[in-house]
């Protein structure tokens, strides 16, 4: 018997560890961008504008302008903000899921890291969706399939723009984010 | 007496220890002290315009209605009798510099670069940024004083502008300029502006160097326009808020003579901070105000880094540190490729930096740049008009001198902007081309590098065998500008790890990033038995207190 509740102890703690080791990289994606900064955030807005789906720009932030006002260097890092209301739509009116509020609009950031390469990141929306019952899971499972679309992309194409500031909102990053953007 | 004993021999070894590292520490901080002191006063110097003890407002000989540069010129030499003669002797004059070590005749008027090339048959657009007026080509005469310009480097009122294609002249007249662009720049008021001179700021020396290739940012990497109005984040010294330095607080002037520069490199500088009234060979250069040993308290472990690594490694750890950034490559094979309808076209990226030109050809542009390691002993040799070059392999621009075995060598940040240039098949020389201008045979008029490489060799004197094709090459420059806060310098796991910032580097030994493989084992074998010994160890330690148990 106490071999048996031992052996359950012991991979209850062997499974937690490896839930903590490997919970973070469930809940977020990283990938490597073919690209510049600069250039993947052309691209991933341009993507999101031909989704469909009610996507829509909401904000390009920079965090690291905060850091630079402060004094401070980061390596670049870019948040591009997309709303989508058919999606947040459902979420927002159900009093028992509307917390999660805080996660919209959804954010991609672009960045470069120390080697010098950009790289993209993502929350797994999938995966979460799945923690907050069948009507977020299934919502979030869409949101999932979009974030796939947005991160595919045509070197053959030339490179667009990049979208800065919020649309219909001024500046960038403004407080009046989103409004457009439909969250 | 035993425990008298134990607790005795720590206490002191510990003392003993504080005391060497005490008596270690003591010269770092005697070094420092003077550091500051020389910053402080050199920091107060950028606020000298304040102080000046001349109103030229005031001068008779400036209350005049002048019409072209050189009359200001002529102005300003009745009381500065000697400056033109010094500005004369200058490379801002000259554009031409020698080495003092090989004796290499260097310099804009020498080299090819793979930006721009050569300014050879294209001195209207190019002289914009020759301290001077009227050298449009060689009949250029070097000896006339008045066609010094006094005023692109003293002016203080941002008005004074000289644009490509007047020969170094400022505009006299309204225009507009780019030319088609709905933009115009107003003449500037030459009385004003002779009224109102003063130490060369930033801005004046970022005129030009800012704008370098044609772009902002485009060529150092180090310098753009950012630094205008810099933050601390930007450069710590030039901190518009803080110590607000000017180039020339660094690059100070003797008779015109600006100290510091990529043609003489000030790479491996030992020794304590600058003292007054001593000459000092390198002032611009960090060593200059901060020593060799700049690093006091526990971080002055890092002062034995000085002798292998510049101070810039480390502080500046990315250049173009903003969102203008600099160019990595410009591909010149692609000029005269136009768009589908048969005309020029342009294109910019996703920042909103040129991309493609049908005039220039297309480029590389990114910000943040991590910079590429290589030793340097402050010394490059430069390909100059003329020479030779081996077509099969990337041409080095400027061959970087340094090495490790070098006492004169160090690690140092570079930004290499690859190129792919013409040159000629036969004759395997870079070539020099006609671009600027509107005549038949300038390439940004007519798109025939064919014409524009003929009139080029036959302006720099150089035989043009009829074929030409492009070879991709590489400058080097030393990032020394935009010196990160000193909580944004390297940590130490940059480089030292396997695939750090110096992985590249040879012939220093690194912890962590190098490994002995005998080493290595005999210190994991050491590790192995003392594990094996503590584990033999605590076994007969249980096994002989279980016996005792037994026995009792």
């Amino acid at each position: 018997m106490l071999k048996v509740v031992g052996g359950f102890i012991a991979g209850a703690c062997f499974f937690g560890v490896l839930v903590y080791n490997f919970m973070g990289s469930m809940m977020f994606r990283e990938v490597q961008s073919p690209f510049g900064v600069e250039e993947t955030v052309a691209r991933i807005q341009q993507n999101i504008q031909n989704t469909g789906n009610g996507w829509a720009l909401s904000g390009l932030r920079n965090p690291g302008k905060a850091v630079e006002a402060d004094g401070g260097n980061t390596l670049p890092v870019l948040l591009i903000e997309a709303c989508s209301t058919k999606y947040s739509g459902p979420i927002l009116k159900d009093d028992s899921v509307r917390f999660l509020s805080n996660l919209m609009p959804c954010k991609i950031s672009v960045y470069k890291k120390n080697d010098g390469k950009t790289y993209i990141g993502m929350m797994n929306a999938g995966f979460m969706g799945g923690m907050f019952g069948s009507m977020v899971g299934e919502t979030m499972s869409h949101v999932a399939a979009d974030q796939a679309k947005f991160i595919q992309f045509d070197p053959s194409k030339p490179a667009p723009a990049m979208i800065k500031g919020t649309p219909g909102a001024g500046a960038s990053g403004g407080s009046g984010a989103g409004a457009a953007g439909g969250c | 007496m035993s425990s008298r004993f134990r607790m005795t021999l720590p206490v002191l070894t510990t003392g003993m220890v504080l005391t060497t590292l005490t008596a270690f520490a003591m010269p770092a901080k005697q070094d420092a002290a003077i550091a500051p002191q020389a910053v402080q006063q050199t920091a107060s110097t950028s606020k000298s315009k304040d102080a000046s003890t001349a109103d030229h407002s005031k001068f008779k000989e400036l209350q005049k209605n002048f019409k072209t540069g050189p009359e200001v010129t002529q102005a300003c030499l009745i009381c500065h009798t000697e400056a033109a003669k010094q500005v004369q002797h200058t490379k801002h004059w000259t554009w031409e510099s020698v080495d003092p070590k090989t004796g290499q005749k260097r310099g804009k008027k020498n080299i090819i670069n793979n930006y721009c090339t050569s300014p050879i048959s294209n001195e209207k657009d190019c002289m914009a940024c020759h301290a001077g007026y009227g050298w449009k080509d060689s009949s250029f005469d070097f000896s006339v004083e008045k066609n010094v310009d006094c005023l692109v480097c003293h002016d203080t009122t941002g008005t004074y502008r000289k644009l490509p294609g007047d020969a170094g002249r400022p505009v006299y007249k309204r225009v507009e300029f780019p030319k088609g662009s709905g933009k115009f720049v107003e003449p500037a008021d030459l009385k004003k502006v002779a009224q109102s001179i003063g130490r060369p700021s930033r801005s004046n020396c970022g005129s030009c160097h800012f704008f370098g290739a044609g772009a902002n940012g485009a060529k150092h990497g180090d310098l753009d326009s950012s630094l205008q109005h810099p933050g601390k984040y930007l450069d710590v010294h030039m901190d518009e808020k803080g110590l607000n330095f000017t180039c020339v607080t660094c690059h100070a002037t003797s008779s015109h003579q600006i100290s510091g520069s990529r043609y003489n490199v000030a790479a491996a500088v030992s020794g304590p901070a600058h003292i007054r009234g001593k000459t000092d060979e390198s002032p611009a250069s960090c060593q200059s105000c901060h020593g060799d040993k700049p690093h006091h308290g526990f971080m002055a472990i890092l002062n034995q880094h000085t002798e292998k690594v510049a101070c810039q490694t480390c502080h500046i750890p990315e250049y173009a540190r903003d969102d203008i950034g600099t160019e990595l490559s410009w591909d010149w094979s692609q000029a005269t490729t136009m768009g589908p309808d048969g005309n020029p076209i342009s294109r910019k990226d996703s920042a909103g930096r040129r991309a493609f030109d049908s005039k220039k050809g297309a480029w590389v542009w990114d910000s943040y740049v991590i910079p590429e390691y290589r030793w340097f002993n402050g010394v490059s040799t430069y390909k100059v008009i003329g020479d030779k070059i081996d077509p099969s392999k990337t041409v080095q621009i400027n061959e970087v001198g340094g090495s490790p075995n070098d006492p004169g060598s160090r690690i140092w940040p570079t930004k290499v902007h690859r190129g792919k240039q013409p040159y000629d098949k036969v004759n395997s020389i870079l070539t020099v081309q006609h671009t600027a201008g509107e005549d038949e045979t300038a390439l940004w008029h007519n798109y025939d590098w064919q014409k524009a490489i003929g009139a080029g060799m036959k302006a720099a004197g150089l035989k043009y065998s009829g074929e030409y094709g492009f070879v991709n090459t590489e400058m080097t420059w030393p990032i020394t500008h935009m010196v990160a806060p000193e909580e944004d310098a390297l940590s130490c796991a940059q480089c030292h790890s396997k695939n750090g910032r110096l992985k590249g580097i040879e012939g220093v030994y690194m912890p962590s990033r190098d490994s002995n493989r005998l080493l290595d084992m005999a210190g994991w074998t050491l590790v192995l038995l003392s594990l094996i010994g503590i584990m033999i160890h605590g076994g007969l330690r249980i096994y002989t207190s279980k016996k005792k148990g037994q026995n009792k």
